[in-house]
């Protein structure tokens, strides 16, 4: 009787603990907003202002993931392809609507659902302030006077302030490839090259060169925005200067596709409240971030339209012109993979690389622990996300243990005490959304 | 100037609630850095929102304090478990691991905790007194300028590595490969990605290193264990010489040790001296404050500059206490320059920069130029915080050492097991995906594999890690200048660099391949 007891009671607390989490209010477990650029970026620090705010609101953790690389391929695509419980948040930018134009990736603003744009910087034109340019137009006589020749930088090649600059080009009858795009990653290492003189102009957002402008070291020759800044009035907007082109980065929150409306409801009351709070509003203006509010049908509009202009640009046929550069993406590889073959043939000849002979030697038992590690780490990154990571690391450390031949009266025990405190000094603690399968808490 | 210079000394050593502060963020900062996977940078993005309640001076005292208490703590896994806590440690994972198997790994940390201490120190004092002057040599370094710089990190990998330099080319070039997976970030055209989405953001260097040093090193113990031939090399600690040699194995005996154990041991060469301490601390912070550049080119270039002046460079890669010493300081006086750049023109010089400027920011601070006039004893502040936190390192990091310390009497069959579940976990926490722990599973297998070719590791994390950059700037400098091969000695300090480094492997090449073509001492044997 006792054993079945036992069991009894064990399966119960097993059901007791899984009930309590799923049947509770939403949200009941900490939610996860995808942020598709790296920390401490622009994008960054306000997912992370949302997510404090969002989390005092909701009363459930809301942990800031960054998803980077791909030039937001990434972080969009896993936006896209989460779980449609209303736990994941996607934080989504403008790239959103140039990538799949690219031939990057599939995904288009259809495959999101839109919730809130909570943030619009409109791109401006920098060059250093001993530059010959003074206003908008003596730049735009010098382009006209040698094309190709002056060179601009602020972002990497077919991102958000290279469409700036190529818009701006093409609405004043020229063509992108008239400003020479140097593609450095981001803004940031664009002003260190525009201050070492390595390119003319930089195209990005005013917060993003404050510090420079304000330095006395850079001019401000026009902001692409239909008006102009409050924090910086005095720099005109592209339209005064008879140029009809406006080009502003946004950013803005979507779930994926599928998630229950009750959920949704919940979450877009939430959101709505944290971008119209002082609190928000405050953190913007003093970061220098451009205020807006667009829900629902309006957001969607603006992805729609941005997506059409994007589009007339980069797949226009003097953009897709310049695409075609000196150096392709394989020329690289290319000499590496044939540094590597002389290496190798090099150290063939003067006697390597050889087998080290002083290595351990194969042999079947140290293989089998070697492969049971390797299925193990397999078997977890499968069946984790299912089980969760309490489970699936207790079975995965138990599973090390017993193969290495330490007893089980030892091992339980040691496996509860490394797997418990892990998640909740990783889970709890650092805000690294461990999954939560059946046992989390 | 002297009136905010000693506002700014009373509000920094008078202040308990900044003493307070800087221990709890040392304590922080030695965890986060010990945790391979985690890293300063998450470390710094986590304590964002606590910012808020903090004034600035506080709330920079606590960045300062955990970043360098990171950096040195990604020492203590690299000494104790050949897993560097952080890129910036990888430098020297081989020659700290080779003393830690002869038993001396406190001795190791002991002397990457001084040598961090006072390379801090040295970065204070130079963003003290040269910030201004140093920022300038900063605004000469363009796209050409970087690629000579990334070049010559890439070679230092080389120079410093132990036996044959074709092979650390072999490394170095399969590194380089790696990170040419996924989006080319100058054509933003997808490589080698095969149609997966995952593999569009490429392999990113930190699972990388957990596999290549840590899961590969699981995979060689498990060779071994209890296999009845050969007991496994453990890791001792020190005072018993005697001890340790009965317990050295055959692997041991030939692959590492032997003829350099004694040399090593009874050697009562000092830790650093004043000229090594100033030469690896003025590399250190030059390069720490060039924006991408960092900590880790600053560590591999301090080491490779070591062993050109060092009396013993056999050692180098095979247990150098004294490599260690000068790319431990290197490595942290780095991190004084990299605040040069974000002070002076408010451009961040990495993702903790990025961060500071941001709760700057949020504090109504505009780094710049005038923050030298405007807010004076904030910025002298922040020099007397470098120097409290590094203060404040020596006897945190000296507790850390001890608790850590105690791994190394855990049973080999208990802490294998344990180490691969915090492999996967550090992995996991960079993104938050299972990408990344299969990129650390595919990097234990193939570092496992190089290393039976004796092909070191080294060059092959620090290729993944400047791959992307150097790319990016070669193409660069070719678009900008209309493809031609002059423009890359066209600018004297292009020329300086580009020269340098030529000759770097010019030298490495005719002294190591020609002059002794058989010529692996250790290795080969």
């Amino acid at each position: 009787m006792r054993p079945t007891f036992g069991l009894r009671f064990f399966l119960m607390s097993l059901l007791l603990l899984a009930g309590c989490s799923r049947n509770g209010e939403f949200p009941s477990r900490p939610i996860t907003l995808l942020c598709p650029w790296s920390a401490g970026g622009g994008t960054d620090r306000v997912s992370r202002q949302v997510a404090k705010q969002l989390e005092a609101l909701l009363g459930a953790p809301v942990n800031v993931v960054n998803a980077t690389g791909g030039a937001g391929v990434t972080g969009h695509t896993r936006g896209v392809l989460a779980r449609p419980d209303g736990y994941t948040l996607a934080m989504i930018t403008p790239e959103l609507a140039m990538l799949h134009w690219r031939g990057l990736t599939n995904i288009t603003y259809h495959d999101f659902d839109p919730i809130i744009l909570l943030n619009r910087d409109n791109a401006a034109l920098f060059v250093r302030e001993e530059a010959p340019w003074r206003t908008l137009a003596e730049l735009e006589a010098d382009i006209r006077r040698r094309p190709g020749e002056i060179k601009g930088a602020g972002t990497a090649f077919g991102g958000v302030w290279h469409i700036g600059v190529a818009g701006w080009m093409t609405h004043i009858g020229m063509q992108p490839n008239d400003v020479l795009w140097v593609s450095l990653n981001g803004s940031a290492p664009s002003l260190q090259e525009l201050m070492a003189g390595g390119v003319d102009l930089v195209c990005c957002s005013v917060p993003e060169a404050q510090a420079l402008l304000d330095g006395g070291r850079l001019r401000c020759l026009g902001i692409m925005a239909e008006k102009r800044m409050a924090s910086e009035p005095d720099i005109p907007t592209f339209q005064e200067l008879g140029v009809d082109w406006s080009l502003g980065g946004w950013r803005g929150v979507a779930l994926p596709l599928g998630t229950p409306p009750e959920r949704r409801d919940i979450l877009q009351r939430a959101l709505t409240q944290v971008v119209r709070s002082e609190e928000y509003q405050k953190f913007l203006s003093q970061a220098n971030f451009g205020y807006a509010i667009e829900a629902d049908a309006q957001f969607l509009r603006t992805l729609e339209a941005s997506d059409k202009e994007y589009g007339e640009i980069l797949t226009s046929p003097a953009f897709q012109d310049v695409q075609r550069q000196r150096i392709g993406p394989m020329a690289f590889p290319t000499i590496l993979a044939g540094l590597l073959v002389l290496g190798v043939i090099g150290s063939a000849m003067t006697g390597g690389p050889t087998k080290n002979t002083d290595e351990y030697r194969f042999n079947r038992a140290g293989l089998l622990r070697i492969g049971v590690f390797l299925g193990g780490i397999v078997l977890f990154i499968v069946f984790a996300d299912t089980t969760g990571y309490v489970l699936a690391g207790l079975a995965l450390l138990l599973a090390f243990l017993a193969v290495l031949r330490v007893r089980m009266l030892t091992a339980i025990p040691l496996a509860l005490l490394v797997v418990l405190p892990t998640y909740q000094i990783f889970a709890v603690y650092l805000r690294v959304p461990l999954p939560w399968g059946w046992l989390g808490w | 100037m002297i009136d905010s210079l000693r506002d700014a000394a009373l509000q920094v050593f008078l202040s308990p609630e900044i003493w307070l502060i800087v221990i709890l963020s040392a304590v922080y900062g030695v965890f986060m850095g010990a945790v391979p996977g985690l890293t300063a940078t998450m470390a710094v993005a986590l304590f964002v929102p606590v910012s808020y309640w903090l004034e600035p001076t506080p709330a920079l005292a606590a960045v300062v304090t955990m970043v360098a208490c990171a950096i040195f703590a990604g020492d203590i896994p690299t000494v104790l478990l050949r897993i560097p806590g952080t890129p910036a440690s990888a430098a020297y994972v081989d020659d700290a691991y080779a003393l830690t198997l002869r038993g001396e790994s406190r001795r190791v940390l002991h002397a990457a905790l001084l040598c961090s201490v006072m390379g801090g120190l040295v970065g204070a004092v130079l963003l003290m007194t040269l910030g201004n002057q140093l920022a300038r040599i900063a605004t000469m370094f363009s796209v050409v300028e970087y690629f000579w710089l990334y070049l010559l990190g890439l070679s230092c990998a080389v120079v410093v590595s132990q036996g044959s330099a074709l092979r650390a080319m072999v490394g170095l070039m399969i590194g380089l490969l790696l990170s040419t997976v996924g989006l080319s970030a100058v054509h933003t055209e997808a490589r080698f990605t095969f149609g997966q989405p995952e593999l569009f953001q490429g392999i990113s260097f930190i699972p990388a290193m957990i596999g290549l040093f840590g899961i590969s090193e699981v995979f060689r113990n498990l060779l071994v264990l209890d296999s009845p031939a050969k007991s496994q090399p453990k890791p001792q600690h020190d005072n018993d010489n005697t001890a340790v040699s009965e317990n050295v194995d055959a692997k041991n005996t030939s692959l590492r040790s032997e003829q350099d154990l004694a040399a090593t041991s009874a050697a009562a060469t000092p830790i650093t001296t004043p000229i090594r301490l100033a030469r690896s601390g003025v590399i250190g912070a030059l390069i720490g404050m060039l924006p991408g550049a960092g900590a880790d080119i600053a560590a591999w270039v301090s080491l490779a500059v070591s062993k050109r002046f060092s009396k013993r460079p056999e050692l180098y890669g095979k247990g150098s206490l004294e490599g260690i010493a000068d790319a431990a300081t290197a490595n942290s006086a780095a991190l004084a320059g990299r605040w040069i750049p974000a002070l002076v023109f408010g451009i961040p010089g990495d993702s903790v920069t990025a961060i500071v400027i941001g709760v700057l920011l949020i504090k109504n601070i505009q780094p710049g130029p005038e923050i030298f006039t405007k807010q004076a004893t904030l910025v002298y502040s922040l020099y007397f915080v470098f120097i409290l936190a590094n203060l404040i390192l020596l006897p945190v990091g000296w507790a850390a050492i001890r608790v850590g310390g105690l791994v190394v009497n855990v049973p080999r069959n208990v802490l294998l097991p344990v180490i691969t579940l915090f492999c996967i976990v550090g992995a996991y926490s960079i993104n938050g995906g299972y990408f990344d722990v299969g990129v650390m599973l595919a990097m234990g297998v193939l570092g496992f594999f190089l290393e039976r070719r004796s092909i070191p590791l080294g060059p092959v994390v620090l290729g993944i890690i400047l791959g992307g950059p150097l790319e990016e700037r070669f193409v660069q400098t070719i678009v900008s200048t209309d493809g031609s091969f002059l423009a890359f000695f066209s600018r004297p300090m292009a020329a300086v660099l580009g020269v340098l480094c030529l000759t770097t492997w010019a030298v490495t090449f005719f002294v190591r391949t020609i002059k002794r073509p058989t010529g692996t001492p250790g290795a080969g044997a």
